[in-house]
């Protein structure tokens, strides 16, 4: 695979919860808003990365038997400096967030990034990997926190859509709106994919067709 | 026992990563710890502008702690420019919330009245729990009243505090905890009065004079 088709793949047709709907557990907890959703994914970025660069370069020098043990304290230590950056730097959304920072760690997003590609692959196609998955996973949580913010408070990115008079809808905001609007974002993903693929097929066929009817054409 | 080559190499290697880890950990801590102190004084600072009437000190600077029931209160006292007591905050924590404990920062006046309440921390449902915090008319309800001008339960429980829509642990917490907070207030006022004038006193012994 070359570098786009590393990024295309995690950030489209390998999104992490658009096709493999992993990583619920921050996403239906954060995405109450857009911002929220945009700083949890922003930091889950910057741990993926993190952890698939040593990953990728200690690869092979890490026995197999310990890789896994090995692969959480590079996440873990990484997530904990992510966690008081932010505490530091940025603590409003440090305490909004609160318990889903750390619980970073145990997202099965990076440390499956880690054991299926960054321990088999160069440093630079596993950087490649991380920010594919990483903006993949930033876009689902900011598109179903949008989501979940329009429809709940008729705000984005607490910019007010609807107008004052907007009844806010509170089961977007409560957690089974969240599934709600995340299964109606993944029909509409869906249904996106399908059509590419559709379109992709009627343009083979009229590729296969265009060679053989140039001449019926012209006779009539 | 006896450690086979593999056996060997797998130890190092553990010991080798988290050696690396904690280091860097330790860093990320010495060049983070100002910054995050210096962040949550900036918080604490904020959330006592709400709750304190116009003082000329600094609440952080002249806080003094006391001793109730075994717990350790802080207290924040604004000044104004001469030096009187002009209002009091200190921190509640109500256990009894929807989802958790909830904290109020309390500020009160010299003679027993709500000055305001802000909630620091909570973790109450959005869109019905956090009423407590954007619901301002609610949080308006506690401005000016003492022990006696109200009674403090919800209305439900035959109080004179408004509970909400779908939420009526998560007010009936927080009434709760902040009368709990005006009886300590009535019951240590002398205590906390002497702490604060003695307070001053070092104060000005080790300092300049007035």
């Amino acid at each position: 695979m070359n570098k786009s088709e590393i990024f295309a793949d995690g950030f489209w047709h390998n999104n992490t919860i658009f096709a493999q709907l992993l990583g619920m557990c921050p996403l239906l907890g954060v995405t109450t808003s857009a911002e929220n959703g945009f700083w949890m994914g922003a930091a889950t970025l910057l741990v993926l990365t993190g952890s698939n660069l040593v990953v990728s370069m200690v690869r092979g020098v890490i026995p197999k038997n310990v890789r896994i043990p090995s692969y959480i304290t590079i996440i873990a230590a990484f997530v904990t400096i992510v966690g008081m950056a932010m505490n530091a730097w940025m603590h409003e959304m440090y305490l909004i967030l609160g318990l889903f920072i750390p619980l970073i760690v145990v997202n099965c997003a990076i440390l499956g990034r880690a054991e299926a590609f960054a321990s088999k692959n160069s440093v630079s196609d596993a950087l490649m990997d991380a920010i594919g998955v990483g903006l993949g996973f930033t876009f689902a949580l900011v598109l179903l926190g949008g989501v979940r913010e329009l429809f709940g408070q008729g705000e984005f990115f607490g910019f007010n859509v609807f107008g004052e008079s907007y009844p806010d809808v509170l089961m977007f905001i409560l957690p089974p709106g969240a599934f709600i609007a995340l299964g109606f974002i993944l029909a509409a993903i869906n249904l996106i994919n399908r059509s590419i693929a559709s379109r992709a097929e009627s343009r083979a066929q009229a590729d296969a067709l265009s060679k053989d009817i140039p001449a019926t054409v012209e006779a009539q | 026992m006896k450690l086979d080559k593999d056996q060997i190499r797998m130890v190092i290697a553990l010991f080798v990563v988290a050696a690396i880890a904690a280091i860097l950990l330790a860093t990320t801590d010495i060049i983070t710890r100002e910054p995050i102190a210096a962040a949550q004084k900036a918080a604490l600072r904020q959330a006592l502008q709400q709750v304190l009437p116009e003082h000329a000190n600094d609440p952080q600077n002249d806080k003094i702690t006391l001793a109730n029931n075994n717990v350790v209160v802080v207290i924040y006292p604004a000044k104004d420019s001469a030096g009187h007591i002009a209002g009091l905050a200190w921190e509640v924590v109500a256990p009894d919330g929807y989802s958790g404990s909830i904290r109020i920062l309390v500020g009160v006046r010299p003679d027993g009245s709500v000055f305001a309440i802000r909630v620091t921390r909570h973790q109450e449902t959005p869109g019905l729990g956090d009423g407590i915090v954007k619901n301002h008319a609610w949080l308006a309800s506690f401005v000016g009243q003492n022990l006696g001008s109200r009674i403090w339960k919800v209305k439900k429980d035959g109080g004179d505090f408004d509970q909400f829509t779908g939420a009526t642990i998560t007010p009936r917490a927080v009434v709760k905890a902040v009368k709990g907070a005006l009886e300590f207030f009535k019951q240590q006022k002398t205590a906390i009065f002497a702490r604060l004038a003695s307070a001053k006193m070092n104060h000005q012994a080790g300092g300049a004079h007035e």
